[in-house]
Parts: structure tokens; sequence; C-alpha cells
């Protein structure tokens, strides 16, 4: 068994890392508290091959795989999570694309979204429900060449911001996966949905209204919609959001051993009483363990294994890394007292968006259930 | 104007992590063991600044380290942020040189890549702090060279106006190609290196040469060619004494102001 990065996934990892330090770290505060797009910093990933991370080469991609792209978004979510939800999300369309679009729409869309200079968001959820799809309402009935659709969807990551939808909805009784470009008329952005966590990721409900697409719009077959949705939720957004949890947990760690490391009381610092030590020891242990569960459902993406079999594995990660998000950072709330709940301190932010884990890319319930079915089979 | 650069570049121990860095009593170096390593801060500048001329102009750029095996990963870094060729002169021989022992192997490693029109290397490095290497290097190459360097710019195709800088100010100086220069942090910021980079230079060779193909007597690289012997090492202890004043900001001031007297810190 082989536990190491590639160099090149080495690399990676470093260059982010100093991307995310010296570049994230200081706007982090401002950015969340304007709460505006950073556009400015997604064209700059785009510029460092980030954006592209898992998509071919020949459509402007840089194709290092998947368990780069959770090692970048660790990194990033480490100092500014919000970031690191905008590749989860946008990579479910690229993913979709790259996998099942035409020849046609690869070319027409995936460079210009490799370089940040289009947004794509994917447009699953409704009000009937994001955890059962089977639910849609949505409609795009066939018009000769033309998809007409109608219904709403909701909690859409990026559609404020996006160039591009790509949409489940249903044809008679079979689901289809659609890309809709924005300014298409009877495609309508309502509202913004005001949420804690993620602050600079426009979440927003969409409106239908006979929206006349070309059938060539249609991604991957007829028919395979679900298919295609489910699979990319589970192989991209499961995987993105376990590289988030990794980097909101290392960096609420990092932050409350240097707060821990400086902190004085009674004389000494903080990291010579016990009860500190040991809750810094039960945070480094969880987050190394969340490490490998997640970096192993990545790196099998990367081999090419089923990837329905190794749905559960996937489902493994987002548990517990999402878990892992949510129990560090209020541990590092407590080790540092008042300063963890003080804004200046990046650990309550951290907090909000570690809460937004929860419901991304299917709820822990649905993982446990993704879990229970192939332990019980 | 198509120039062939050449940047030196050398592995040096994280700063970061020099709180873990400890002295070997008995081989009076430096233990680097569990140091993460990374390139000299100051030879990225001279890659980031050749990577620059390159970009402005029609330029070739190499880099080269002398080192053990794993000075690779320094090479591939350097590659990553867009150097063209890289080269690793590795031989057991060049082992604990000095600053004569790694100019005398560097130089004839320059010479062994070819044709070379200006020669880029940090001023000194985070490890040693000697400035030595790049003038050794030029003497050896023949060529002029200068120390302190913050601002490069073309005067004529093979001409240069060299800004390097001085304790109280500046000179300028004019430079005729090929010229070694070693470069201080004030000239760039260097550059991240992006996916792109890393994926390209996994297609990009490193050529490794050891003393034989260099045509070097190994009695004049490594600690054979060394003439400096380390007879002492120790590590300074810096004790301050410390002495809180307390007081509204003003009386604070005032004593301050007389303790700092009394030590004759202040004079008037």
């Amino acid at each position: 068994m082989n536990f190491d990065l590639t160099r090149q996934q080495e690399m990676l990892r470093d260059t982010v890392r100093q991307f995310a330090d010296s570049e994230l770290a200081p706007r982090a505060l401002e950015l969340d508290e304007r709460g505006e797009f950073p556009f400015d910093i997604v064209k700059r990933t785009g510029e460092m091959g980030l954006i592209g991370i898992m998509t071919p080469k020949e459509y402007g991609g840089t194709e290092m795989g998947h368990l780069a792209r959770m090692v970048a978004i660790e990194e990033i979510s480490r100092v500014y999570p919000p970031l690191g939800f905008f590749f989860q999300t946008c990579h479910l369309g690229h993913y979709s694309i790259q996998n099942w679009g035409t020849e046609e729409q690869k070319t027409k869309y995936l460079p210009s979204l490799c370089k940040g200079e289009k947004i794509i968001c994917d447009a699953i959820t409704e009000a009937s429900g994001g955890s059962d799809p089977t639910t849609t309402q949505t409609t795009a009935q066939l018009d000769g060449n033309e998809f007409v659709i109608n219904g709403r969807k909701v909690y859409i990551t990026l559609a404020g911001v996006a160039d591009l939808a790509c949409i489940l909805a249903k044809t008679d009784d079979k689901f289809n996966t659609i890309l809709v470009e924005k300014g298409t008329p009877g495609f309508e952005i309502v509202r913004r949905e005001n949420i804690a966590g993620f602050s600079t990721m426009p979440v927003n409900e969409l409106a239908f209204t006979n929206c006349r697409v070309p059938k060539t719009n249609l991604i991957g077959q007829e028919g395979r919609g679900l298919g295609i949705g489910l699979t990319t939720i589970s192989v991209i957004g499961r995987t993105g959001v376990a590289g988030i949890g990794l980097g909101i947990a290392r960096g609420c760690y990092e932050a409350a051993l240097k707060f821990a490391k400086e902190r004085k009381l009674y004389g000494k610092p903080i990291t010579e009483l016990q009860a500190i030590q040991f809750a810094l020891v039960d945070i480094n242990v969880d987050i190394e363990a969340a490490k490998w569960v997640s970096y192993y459902a990545a790196w099998q993406i990367d081999q090419g294994k089923d990837l329905r079999a190794i749905g559960p594995d996937i489902a493994r990660a987002k548990l517990v890394s999402c878990e892992l998000a949510n129990r560090v950072a209020p541990k590092a709330v407590q080790i540092m007292g008042a300063y963890g709940v003080s804004e200046e301190y990046h650990i309550v932010r951290r907090l909000k968006d570690a809460l937004q884990l929860f419901p991304a890319a299917g709820t822990q319930e649905i993982m446990k259930a993704t879990i229970g079915r192939s332990i019980m089979a | 104007m198509a120039l062939n650069i050449v940047v030196c570049i050398k592995q040096v121990p994280d700063p970061e992590h020099f709180s873990k860095v400890s002295l070997d009593p008995v081989t009076k170096t430096i233990s680097r063991e569990g140091i993460p390593a990374i390139i000299n801060p100051l030879d990225k500048n001279a890659l980031e600044e050749g990577l620059r001329i390159k970009e402005k102009f029609s330029a070739k750029v190499a880099v080269i380290t002398m080192g053990p095996p794993q000075a690779r990963r320094a090479l591939e870094e350097a590659l990553a942020m867009g150097a063209d060729e890289a080269f690793l002169l590795c031989d057991k021989a060049f082992a604990a040189a000095d600053t004569l022992g790694t100019a005398c192997a560097l130089a004839p490693g320059i010479q062994k890549i070819g044709h070379f029109d200006l020669v880029l290397c940090g001023n000194e490095t985070v490890d040693s702090g000697t400035g030595q290497v790049g003038p050794q290097i030029a003497q050896f190459l023949n060529i002029p060279y200068l120390t302190k360097v913050k601002e490069i710019a073309f005067d004529e195709e093979r001409t240069l106006i060299v800004k390097r800088g001085l304790e109280q100010g500046y000179m300028r100086v004019r430079v005729k190609l090929p010229a070694l220069l070693a470069v201080n942090k004030e000239i760039n910021k260097p550059r991240l290196t992006t996916a792109f980079g890393i994926i390209a230079a996994a297609e990009k060779e490193i050529k490794a040469f050891d003393c034989r193909e260099l045509g070097v007597d190994p009695n004049d690289v490594g600690i054979s060619g060394s003439p400096t012997r380390v007879v002492e090492t120790f590590q300074r202890v810096s004790q301050r004494r410390r002495e809180v004043i307390y007081g509204s900001p003003e009386e604070a001031v005032k004593k301050t102001t007389e303790r700092l007297k009394e030590f004759g810190a202040l004079v008037q």
C-alpha cells in the first residue's frame, strides 16, 4: 500500500496552500461580511488551472484527477470554505458535460468554464425534496426540436451568478438532464435565499415558465437524467463536501493550536494543561482518520473503480468529514474561549460554513442509507 | 533577441521550521533531519526574474543545482514554475562543499549546459548566508557580476542597466552580457506554481551530471576542494531583560523614557 501523494499532487497541495494563505486569508472576513461573489478570485483559480482540475486537457483542464481535486478543495477550505464550496458546486456541471455531453457541448462550454469566465450551476433540488429526486416536478416537454421547461428549483447554489444551469426535469415519465443558458426567455432567478454560511456563494430559487431550449441541450441519452444526476452528486458532490469538511476542520484546528500555544493561563501556555492537550489530540486524530477515509474514496475514483461499487466509500467520506467539521469547529471555540466566538479569530465563520455541509450533496441520513444498503445486502 | 538564461538554485531547510534546526556537535554542521526543504527564497526571485525576461523577450530558462538526489524536487518545482530545462549535479564527491567547492562544480555545470548569456542566482542562501557562490561562479566563468540586484532593465540588446542596492541608496550599473547577477528580494514577487505548470513540468526532463561527466577533478569539489574548516559551532542564546512599566499612557511614557536614558539607550 502506498499512502504517498504523487509528486504532482504534492506540488499542487503546496501551491494551493500558499495561494490560500497569501491571497484568501487576508480577505476572508471582508469577503464574508460583504457577501458578494468573488469573481476576481474565481478567475484567478481558473488561471491557476484549479477549476479545470479534473477536466481533460483538450477542453482546457489540467486533468489532475479526483484526489488532486479533493486535496485542492481541502487546502482552499482550510482558509476560505466558500471557495471550496464553489469548486464542489461548479464541478457538478463540469462533470456532467465532460462525461455525458456531446463533443459540441464540451467544446462550447468546458474551456470557458475551466477559465472561470463562465459559471455553471447544477439544479436538481425542488420544494418537494432534495434527497429523493424522483419527486421532481419540473417538466421538459418535447415540442419539435425543443424542450419546453416548466417548474421551479430551490436551494440552487451559484444560480445567481451562473451563465449556465444544468437541470433535472421530467419528460413524460422519464428524467432528462438539460442545459439552460442564462437569458433564455422563460428562465428567471426568482430570489436569493437568506441562509447562514458560505455567504459569498448565492443560493437561489429558479423558475421556468414555458422556457424553450434546443433539444441539442440534452446531456447524455434521453431518459438517463436521473442516473447522471445521482452519479454526479455522489462522485463530485460528496467528495467535494468531504474535502471542504477536512479543510474546515484543519483550519479550526490550526487556529486553536496556535492560540493554545500563545495563550497563557496560570503562568504557562494552555497547551501544558492536559484538558487542552487532550482536546487538541482528539481533533488531530479525528482529522487524520477522516482524511484517509476521504482520500481513499477519491483515490478509488482515479483508479477507475466501478462508481456504483464505491458509492458507499464515497458516502463514508462525506459522512465522516461533515461530522468532523461540525465536531472540530465547536471544540476550537471551546479551546479559544471568548476569542473563539469573536469573528476576528475566524472560527465562527467556519462553524457557519460547516453547518451547510449537512444538507449538501445528500444529508447524513442519506449517506447512512447508502452505506446501510451495502452492508445489509 | 534569444537569450539563454541559467538560474542557480539551492535546496535549503524551510525557514518556517528553523526552530527545529539543531547543530551536530560532532560534524559541526546543521542537522536538517525532519525539516522540509524548499528552494532558497532568493533563488526563487532569481528564477522569477528569468521567467519575466523570458515572457518579455524570447529566452530559454535553465535551472541548475548541485545536491543529493532529493534536490531533484527543487528542480521539479522550478520546472513547474516555468523553467524550460533542469540540470542536477549529483555525485558523492560534491558532498560537504563550502562555497568554493560549490562554485567549482556549478561553473563547469553551467558551461556543460551550453551557451549562456545571463546567469542569475539569489544573493545569498537562508542556511549559509555567505553571498559568495554567485561571485565565485562568475570568476570561474570569467564574466562580470553584480550583487544585491533589485532591478534589471535592458538598455540595448546585450546590455543591461542594473540597479543594485547599497546600504544607504542604490547604484545603477551598465553591464554587457554575458554576466552573472545575484538578486535580492526587492526585485520581484515570485509567482505561485499553477496546476498548468505542474502538468507541463511532467513533460520536461531533468538531466543529471556526475563529476566525471562534468570533467571536474574530484579534488577540486566537495570537501576535498573546500578550504573552509569549521572549528566550532555554537547556538547563540539571546537573553533580554524585561520590565513592565505601569501607569497612565503619559506616566508610562515618562517612566520608559527615564529608564531608557538610565541605560544609555536614549541620549537626550
